[in-house]
C-alpha cells in the first residue's frame, strides 16, 4: 500500500522532481566546482607559504562553524537579492575548508626522497607542483572534493528558503504543509543524490589511477575515461536542466521587475501563504495574457519583502500587521482601519509598492487551548488563563517568542506568564496541544487545525494583538506596466471570511491536497475561473511554471 | 673537474658542523668514493656539489666555474643524479622515469624515447617488458637501475651517487657494482660515490676520500689508505674488515 502510494506521489511529480533534481546538481556542482578551481591553489599556497597557512585554515575553520541557515540569511542581507546566487556562494564557503585542507594534507604527504629528487633531476619550483607534487596527492585532494560535493548536496536542501530551488522545495513544503510523503519525495531523492555524487567522484579517482601492467588488456580499464567523466557529467545534467528551465520566458534573476508578459509571484513558506499565491496565480492566469513564475516558500517575511524591493517578485500576499510592525517598524495601533491605511501609506511612500484590497479574514495570532479545558475551566478570554497561568506549558513558535507582539507583549498586556514556554514548529503546535504535551499555543487564527483537533482559540479582550488582515502587495511598477494585474485581482477582495480560510488550509494540511488543487476548486466553485479558462492556463503555464505542476498533473 | 675548496656547511649557524673546511679535486674520467659512517657528512657534500644544500662558506667548482654562481635548475640538469633508495617517481612508468630530464629540456618525443629505450638496453633493462611499467611493479635492483638510466639520460660528464645500492642484497648489489665498472670504463664519466660500505668503495674507487664527524681523514688510491692510514680513525676503519677477512680464511682452511 504505501510503496504503491509513494510510487504513485513519484510519478504524479516526475516531472518536477526532474527539474529539481537538476537544481540541486546545478546548485551543488557550481558551487563545488567553484571551490575546487579556487580550493586547490589555496590548498598550494598554504603548502608552499607557512604564513599563510594559520590564518587562511583558521578563517575556513570558522566559516564552517556557521549554521547553515545563518550563513544563508547571512549572504541574503549581504547580497540583497534571493534566488541561485547567494546559495552558491553559501555552499562554496563550506566547501572550501575540505579542498584546501586536503590539497594542503595530500601535498605535505608526498615523500620527502621523491620532493628531492624532483630538485634533483633540476624541475624548478612549478614543474615541481605540476610534474610531481599534485599528481601524487591527487587521492588526498579527491577525497577532500568527495567530502565537500556531499556537504553541499546535503545543504543545498536548504537554499530552498531563499528561493534557490532544488529539492528542499519539496521538504520546505511537505514540512510546511505537514505533509510527510512531500518531505521524503525531497529528502530520499537527495539522499540518493548524495551517494550519486559520492560514488561518481570515487568512479573519478579510480579513473585517475595509471593502469598497471597486469592489469593490460582487461576490459576494465577501458571505462576509465568514462569513469574520469561521470562528475563533468552530473554537473552538466543539473545546468542542462536548470537553463531549460530558465529560458522560454523566465527573466534572469535580477533584472529588475518582470519583462514583457510574465509576472513573478512570490509567497512565504506556510500552507495558507501558498494557497493565496496559487489564487492569485490563478487568477491572473485566467484573466490576463501574462505568464506566472511562482516563487514560493521563500524563508520569512524580510526574505519576501526585500525580493519585493529589488523587483525578484512582483507581489505576494502580506499580512496588515506584519507590514506595520516588521516592515514599517510601527506600533501602537491595534485598530484594523487604522493599522491598513497606515501600512498602505508607508508602502507607497517607501517601497512604491501598493496594497491592494485584503481578502477578507484576519489571522491574528489566536491563544489557543483545548476545547475541554476551556469548558472544564469556563475559560473564554485570555485574562480568564490569569489565576491558573503558571501551571500551564505554553508551546509557541519561535517567532512569536520574540516579537513585540508576541509572547513579550503578551505578558506586558495581560500580567502573566506561563510556567514554560517551549518553542514549536507552527506544523506541530496543534498536534502537540491535541496531544497535551502542551496547553496553549499561538495558533493562527485561520488554521484549519483549530477545529480538527478540537481546539478553541480565546477572546483577545485586551485587544493585544495586532490585526493581520491579509492582502496582495504589489509593485506600483508592475501595476503600471500590466494594469489588468489590478483587476485581475480584484474579486479576490473580501472573498475569504476566517472560516473559508480555515477549510481551505485545511484541505492542504490534513487532507494532503495540494494547495493548487484546492485553490483552482475554490475559485471554479465561486465561477471566478471557468474550467476552459483552466484548461488553457495549465498549457499556458507549463513552459515557465516552477512550482505550477504540483498535483495538477 | 671538480673542485672543492674550503667547504663548510653549517646547520646552526656555525655552532656545529656537518661539513668543515673540505677541499678535494676530482679529476675528469676518476671516480671518487666518498666513504664514512653515517652522519659523516659524505651525503651533505655529495648534495652541496648539485646545490641541493647549499654550503655556508667555501667553494664549489664544475669545470673551472663556481657552482653558486650557476642556476641551480641549469646546474642539476647537467649533472646525474643517483638518489639514495630509491627516488624514483612513483606515478610515472619506468620511460616517463627515464626521460624526465631530457623532457625538462624539451627535447622531441621522439628523440627522448629513443634515448630512454637505449638507456635501459644499457642498464639491462629490457625496454619492451619494462618501459611502461611503473616503478612497484620492479624489484629492488630493477628500480635502482631505472635509477641509474635515469641519471645517464642526457649523457652528463659528471654523475653524483648517493648510496644508490645501499637497501639491495648482497648479490645484486654485486652485480650492479659489475655494472657499474663496466659502464664507466664504457662512458668515461666522472663520478663522485658515496657509501658506507668498504668493500662497494674498495670495488669501485679509483680514489677514496674517508669522512669522519665533518672532516676529511685522508684522501688517496685505496693500496695507500691501506698501507698507510693517515688517523687511527682510517686504520680502525679498514682493521675491522681485514679482520673479519683472515677469519673467513681461517674458517676455509
Amino acid at each position: 500500500m504505501m510503496v504503491a502510494a509513494g510510487l504513485g506521489l513519484v510519478l504524479q511529480r516526475l516531472p518536477e522532481l526532474w527539474l529539481r533534481t537538476g537544481e540541486h546538481l546545478y546548485l551543488a556542482g557550481t558551487a563545488t566546482a567553484i571551490a575546487v578551481v579556487v580550493g586547490i591553489p589555496l590548498g598550494v599556497i598554504c603548502h608552499r607559504v607557512r604564513s599563510v597557512r594559520g590564518p587562511l585554515l583558521g578563517i575556513l575553520s570558522i566559516l564552517q562553524t556557521i549554521p547553515s541557515l545563518a550563513m544563508l540569511a547571512f549572504l541574503l542581507a549581504l547580497l540583497s537579492r534571493i534566488g541561485a546566487m547567494p546559495a552558491i556562494v553559501a555552499l562554496t564557503l563550506y566547501a572550501f575548508l575540505p579542498i584546501v585542507r586536503n590539497t594542503f594534507t595530500g601535498l605535505g604527504g608526498v615523500a620527502p626522497e621523491v620532493v628531492e629528487a624532483a630538485r634533483g633531476v633540476g624541475m624548478t619550483p612549478g614543474q615541481r607542483l605540476a610534474m610531481v607534487e599534485l599528481p601524487l596527492a591527487v587521492p588526498v585532494i579527491l577525497a577532500g572534493i568527495r567530502t565537500a560535493a556531499v556537504i553541499s548536496v546535503g545543504i543545498a536542501t536548504l537554499s530552498a528558503f531563499i528561493g534557490a530551488g532544488g529539492l528542499g522545495e519539496f521538504v520546505i513544503r511537505g514540512l510546511s504543509m505537514n505533509n510527510i510523503p512531500l518531505v521524503l519525495l525531497g529528502a530520499v531523492p537527495a539522499a540518493i543524490l548524495a551517494l550519486l555524487v559520492n560514488f561518481a567522484i570515487g568512479a573519478a579517482e579510480w579513473g585517475l589511477r595509471p593502469t598497471r601492467q597486469s592489469e593490460k588488456g582487461a576490459w576494465k580499464p577501458k571505462l576509465k575515461p568514462l569513469a574520469l567523466a561521470s562528475p563533468a557529467m552530473l554537473i552538466a545534467f543539473g545546468v542542462v536542466t536548470s537553463l531549460v528551465e530558465l529560458s522560454p520566458t523566465a527573466p534572469r534573476p535580477g533584472d529588475g521587475s518582470a519583462t514583457a508578459g510574465s509576472i513573478r509571484i512570490g509567497s512565504k513558506e506556510f500552507t495558507e501563504q501558498y494557497i493565496l499565491g496559487e489564487l492569485m496565480a490563478q487568477m491572473i492566469e485566467a484573466r490576463t495574457s501574462l505568464a506566472v513564475e511562482r516563487t514560493f516558500g521563500l524563508g520569512g517575511t524580510m526574505i519576501c519583502h526585500r525580493a519585493l524591493e529589488k523587483g525578484e517578485i512582483d507581489l505576494y500576499p502580506e499580512y496588515s500587521g506584519t507590514g506595520y510592525q516588521a516592515v514599517l517598524k510601527l506600533k501602537g495601533s491595534t485598530d484594523p482601519n487604522e493599522v491598513l491605511r497606515l501600512v498602505t501609506e508607508g508602502y507607497r511612500k517607501q517601497y512604491q509598492v501598493d496594497w491592494l484590497g485584503p481578502f477578507g479574514f484576519n489571522n491574528s495570532y489566536a491563544i489557543t487551548v483545548r476545547a475541554e479545558d476551556a469548558e472544564e475551566n469556563g475559560w473564554r478570554r485570555i485574562s480568564d488563563l490569569a489565576s491558573s497561568a503558571s501551571q500551564l506549558r505554553a508551546g509557541f513558535t519561535s517567532e512569536f517568542q520574540e516579537r513585540e507582539d508576541g509572547y513579550p507583549g503578551l505578558q506586558k498586556a495581560y500580567g502573566f506568564r506561563f510556567a514554560e514556554a517551549r518553542d514549536l514548529s507552527p506544523a506541530l503546535m496543534y498536534e502537540a496541544a491535541a496531544k497535551k504535551q502542551v496547553d496553549v499555543i499561538c495558533a493562527f487564527a485561520t488554521d484549519g487545525r483549530i477545529a480538527a483537533y478540537r481546539l478553541r482559540p480565546l477572546l483577545d479582550d485586551r485587544k493585544f494583538f495586532p490585526p493581520y488582515h491579509a492582502a496582495p502587495v504589489v509593485r506600483q511598477e508592475t501595476l503600471r506596466k500590466h494594469p489588468e494585474v489590478r483587476e485581475a485581482l480584484a474579486p479576490l477582495a473580501g472573498l475569504l471570511d476566517d472560516a473559508t480560510m480555515q477549510r481551505l488550509n485545511y484541505e492542504v494540511d490534513e487532507k494532503k491536497r495540494s494547495p493548487a488543487e484546492v485553490a483552482s476548486e475554490f475559485l471554479k466553485a465561486k465561477g471566478l475561473i471557468g474550467r476552459r479558462e483552466a484548461d488553457t492556463r495549465t498549457v499556458k503555464g507549463s513552459r515557465s511554471i516552477r512550482l505550477g505542476k504540483i498535483g495538477r498533473g | 673537474m671538480i673542485r672543492l675548496t674550503q667547504v663548510s656547511k653549517s646547520y646552526d649557524m656555525g655552532l656545529t658542523f656537518a661539513v668543515r673546511g673540505l677541499s678535494f679535486e676530482v679529476p675528469d674520467g676518476e671516480t671518487l668514493v666518498l666513504l664514512g659512517t653515517s652522519g659523516c657528512g659524505k651525503t651533505t657534500t655529495l648534495k652541496m656539489i648539485n646545490r641541493l644544500i647549499e654550503p655556508t662558506s667555501g667553494r664549489i667548482e664544475i669545470d673551472g666555474k663556481n657552482v653558486l654562481e650557476q642556476d641551480p635548475i641549469q646546474l642539476r640538469r647537467s649533472v646525474g643524479y643517483v638518489f639514495q633508495g630509491i627516488g624514483l617517481f612513483p606515478h610515472m612508468t619506468v620511460r616517463q622515469n627515464v626521460e624526465i630530464v631530457p623532457r625538462l629540456l624539451d627535447w622531441a618525443i621522439g628523440r627522448r624515447r629513443r634515448r630512454a629505450m637505449e638507456l635501459l638496453e644499457v642498464v639491462g633493462l629490457d625496454p619492451a617488458t619494462y618501459a611502461d611499467r611503473y616503478p612497484d611493479e620492479l624489484s629492488g635492483g630493477q628500480q635502482q637501475r631505472v635509477g641509474v638510466a635515469r641519471a645517464l639520460a642526457t649523457n652528463p660528464r659528471y654523475l653524483l651517487m648517493d648510496e644508490p645500492f645501499g637497501a639491495l642484497d648482497a648479490v645484486t648489489r654485486d652485480a650492479l657494482q659489475q655494472q657499474l665498472l663496466a659502464l664507466k670504463k664504457d662512458l668515461g664519466k666522472t663520478i663522485v660515490f658515496v657509501t658506507h660500505d668498504i668493500f662497494e668503495a674498495l670495488a669501485l674507487a679509483d680514489r677514496i676520500a674517508v669522512l669522519h664527524e665533518g672532516n676529511l681523514e685522508q684522501i688517496g688510491k685505496k693500496e695507500r689508505l691501506l698501507a698507510q692510514p693517515a688517523s687511527r680513525f682510517v686504520r680502525e676503519l679498514f682493521a675491522k674488515p681485514a679482520r673479519q677477512l683472515t677469519a673467513l680464511k681461517d674458517l676455509r682452511t
